[in-house]
């Protein structure tokens, strides 16, 4: 089944670039540890998904980019087109001449309607090219101007128009220290409109990226390329093909669908994370070597102790004992910072993959009380080495990751608007008071939800 | 087979009859026991049973047994047998009182089966139900599902005081898995038109056209011809046997009836009232007949006075009468109208098999796509009606309740 990206904003579509060459890259690979069959079922599984053929047989991305103005939509294309190997269809574009200025408001109330029609109907050519639609895949960044409010808008109607299909939205956590002053009113904005329209937020942090370029990619000259292509890299290896079942030697026909009904099938709880490991650089990679219980030992206290990469990790950071009643759970995670997960999915790609042990990961003492390791907990594999590395696993988790950023999120952005900072910018455009506070309850119940596991 | 049975039946005959007839029955039967397991529960032996509970719970079960069903324990298989003889109307208690691990009660299996035999087409059914199917099929009506839920999946069991956050996630996980059956239903479909449209042409038969999944793999893989020709093979000895046990089965019978002679009088067909709960339910009885006194003299009470007083308000009143009784009719008729199959259905109902036809071609018999497809989106428009009132319903509801507490703040959920 195929998946149609649509890919919004600067942001988006820099990121889709690199998620569409790390797929190829990978599925072209020589070094996939396995038989030549093998490698080519893969081939014909991600093609499928992420690429539709054309008569000259260069593989064309199923994807639709949308940007208010030309440039980067221009730059990705003759990017992709120039490396001969797969490209865009230029008919799936659509772009403006004028910015957004960053005004969620303007991208949501403005843009959004004006431009519906087109936006729609390019994705409707899209997804009569698949012989059967798995979902929807948006790249979006949450607080920027054009991608946040638009792509709210695009979500929005994707949910009216394909109700049936799934809808998964990729977000950009803006750094910490941003450089727009009204990003904590599009984060909020964002999410909540998301959360209402969308099945699933995958998100990810830019500050967490930029530590995996700066620490164990040893970049110096940190450059929004080099963070792009670790997500992709991240992306690739949740999204690639892996065998359906144990046992099992067909690819599995619908990942998005089979990661959706395990991870976020309770309305509340839509928050991902996304994590990776090992991420070295190419030159570090050919003298390593691993072992699936190190990479696992690692992944697993990354996970409870909400760490993004594996190098400084936490290991103070414990389970609670089991058998404590409740309530000194709660307060045992408060003081040593334990992330509790409610799912999580564990992806191994690699040599002896069979051999891997995941049971330190169906501890229940990892998962909220009402949900028990074997709902909870699932794990997919494929022998195909997944980009050169020899063993690779990735986790998209379903936890208490992100509850400490939106409550400072929400915070930010609350205080300004108590003193209604600024607010003149969205109601110029249609977006009232009743709005934010709407948002506000939202994201509120949210975290409450989030904390109380 | 053209061979007539003689008038006169020798006792080597009679002897050998029986026995012949039950092994017809068993080769008819998915999981059929051998004949010495019906003798063996004339007598009631235990080590008949647990073939027989396997028997009922294959015989009973709806649909083509797959892994989940067979991997039920015993117990379970037990337990499943008991209420569905009970939801189907068996009248004996006995049954009802054996224990569950199955290891006795072959005697009261004997005759639930005969029962079963006795009452309707059940052999036709279940050869119907195991039928190999050469062409691409696919379900026009939902009744079948609908009529037997089917056993319960392994592994369900009873919990108390389950947090509601897990059952949201069970609900939400459910509604995913409705998706994705749809994208996969969706997938299949794009995926038999190509093949259909590929195939077009290479069918003997030329009111079909083109070959089927299985007729294209039939010709792709000599291995899985031989296999679809064991599976013809063993189907047309079942046939033979359904045949054979059509001509001997007045000997069963007979020996049924020696059967439930040997029952114990206890063991009666009767429905009887517990004694303990006879008593309980006297003063209910005498409740109700007060009641129905009580209803039956208003209704007399308001017949008169409607027929004495109104005399000039009685043209308005009919005309009301009259008026509601029309809604009613009609609300009625759109019920029903949208329950039938659009007027001009009336094919069977069970799986058809999917021809692909060009545009033009001669008409067939069979049912057309779109037909079918208005039929379904009549009643699809109707269950989306009711399901919006209901929901409405609720939310009033809930409304009402909410305004019902004070000092409290109602916060909808996100999404629909």
């Amino acid at each position: 089944m195929s998946i149609v990206t649509v890919q919004l904003g600067q942001c988006g579509n820099q990121i889709g670039f690199e998620v569409f060459d790390a797929l190829f890259s990978d599925s072209h690979c020589p070094q996939g540890l396995c038989s030549k069959r093998e490698n080519e079922a893969y081939q014909a599984s991600c093609k499928e998904r992420f690429f539709s053929e054309e008569e000259n047989g260069v593989p064309i991305a199923r994807a639709v980019l949308v940007d208010m103005e030309p440039k980067v939509i221009n730059q990705t294309l003759s990017k992709a087109a120039h490396s001969g190997r797969w490209k865009y269809d230029q008919h799936s574009c659509f772009c403006q001449k004028q910015g957004s200025g960053n005004n969620w408001a303007y991208g949501y109330s403005v843009h959004g309607p004006r431009h519906k029609e087109s936006i729609m109907d390019l994705i409707q050519k899209e997804v009569e090219k698949c012989d059967s639609l798995s979902g929807f895949f948006i790249i979006m960044s949450m607080a920027g101007g054009t991608g946040s409010g638009l792509g709210a808008f695009v979500t929005q109607n994707l949910q009216d128009q394909y109700s049936n299909s799934l809808k998964m939205n990729q977000i950009i956590w803006p750094y910490g220290t941003g450089e727009v002053i009204v990003q904590n009113y599009n984060s909020i904005l964002t999410l909540s409109h998301l959360y209402r329209s969308s099945d699933a937020l995958l998100v990810h942090e830019n500050d967490a990226i930029h530590k995996i370029c700066a620490k164990l990619m040893n970049i110096k000259q940190i450059s929004f390329r080099d963070i792009n292509q670790v997500l992709a890299h991240q992306l690739g290896s949740v999204f690639q093909p892996t065998y359906s079942g144990e046992g099992s030697w067909h690819y599995r026909r619908n990942p998005l669908g089979d990661l959706m009904e395990n991870l976020v099938p309770h309305p509340e709880f839509k928050m991902l994370g996304v994590g990776n490991i090992p991420q070295m650089s190419e030159n570090s990679l050919a003298y390593s070597t691993f072992t699936w219980a190190g990479l696992l030992k690692r992944l697993r206290q990354m996970l409870i102790s909400n760490a993004k990469m594996e190098e400084g990790i936490d290991w103070q950071v414990r389970p609670p004992l089991s058998g404590l009643p409740t309530l000194s759970k709660m307060s045992t995670n408060k003081e040593f910072h334990f992330n509790t997960s409610i799912a999580n999915l564990v992806i191994l790609r690699g040599k002896d993959v069979h051999s891997a042990d995941v049971g330190a990961f169906k501890d229940p003492a990892l998962y909220t009380s009402w949900l028990e390791p074997v709902h909870a907990f699932s794990v997919w594999k494929t022998q195909r080495a997944f980009s050169k590395y020899e063993k690779s696993a990735a986790l998209v988790s379903n936890s208490q990751f992100l509850v400490k950023p939106l409550d400072v999120t929400v915070g930010k952005a609350w205080n300004m608007f108590a003193s209604k900072a600024y607010i003149h910018q969205y109601t110029k455009f249609g977006i009232e008071e009743e709005d934010f506070l709407d948002s506000f309850t939202l994201l509120e119940q949210v975290i409450a939800s989030y904390c109380n596991l | 087979m053209g061979r007539r049975r003689r008038c006169r039946v020798g006792p080597e005959d009679a002897t050998r009859a029986l026995p012949e007839a039950i092994a017809a029955l068993s080769r008819t039967l998915p999981v059929g026991p051998s004949p010495e397991i019906f003798r063996r529960a004339k007598f009631d032996c235990p080590e008949a049973a647990p073939a027989l509970w396997r028997l009922l719970f294959r015989v009973l079960s709806p649909g083509p047994a797959d892994g989940a069903s067979a991997s039920l324990s015993l117990e379970a298989q037990a337990r499943w047998v008991k209420s569905a003889l009970h939801s189907q109307g068996y009248p004996s208690r006995a049954l009802a009182q054996l224990p569950d691990n199955g290891s006795q009660g072959s005697r009261q299996l004997l005759l639930a089966l005969a029962w079963l035999l006795a009452r309707g087409p059940l052999l036709e059914q279940l050869l119907a139900q195991g039928r190999v199917r050469l062409g691409d099929e696919m379900p026009v009506c939902e009744c079948e599902a609908l009529a037997n839920p089917g056993p319960p999946a392994p592994g369900v069991e009873e919990v108390s005081g389950v947090d509601v956050r897990h059952l949201q996630w069970l609900m939400g996980k459910l509604r995913f898995r409705w998706r994705n059956l749809m994208a996969s239903q969706q997938e299949q479909c794009a995926l038999l038109g190509q093949i259909h449209l590929y195939t077009r042409g290479c069918h003997s038969n030329r009111s079909l056209g083109h070959l089927s999944v299985t007729e294209t793999e039939l010709l792709r893989d000599p291995e899985g011809g031989r296999q679809l020709l064991q599976r013809l093979e063993s189907e047309n000895a079942r046939l033979e046997a359904a045949l054979e046990w059509r001509r001997r089965q007045l000997v069963f019978w007979r020996w049924m009836d020696t059967v439930l002679g040997a029952c114990p009088p206890e063991a009666t067909f009767l429905p009887r009232i517990h004694e303990p709960g006879a008593r309980a339910l006297e003063p209910v009885a005498r409740e109700l007949h007060a009641l129905r006194e009580q209803l039956r003299g208003a209704v007399e009470a308001r017949r008169a006075a409607g027929a004495a007083g109104a005399g000039d308000r009685r043209p308005e009143w009919s005309a009301a009468r009259r008026a509601l009784r029309q809604a009613v009719g009609q609300d009625l008729a759109a019920l029903q109208r949208a329950w039938e199959r659009g007027g001009g259905l009336t094919q069977p109902h069970g799986p058809h098999r999917l021809v692909r036809m060009e545009a033009g071609a001669p008409r067939g018999p069979g049912l057309r796509a779109p037909e079918v497809i208005e039929a379904l989106r009549t009643q699809e428009a109707h269950l989306e009606a009711v399901l919006r009132r209901l929901q409405g319903q609720c939310r009033r509801e809930l409304a009402r309740l909410a305004r019902a507490l004070p000092g409290l703040i109602w916060i909808p959920p996100p999404g629909r």
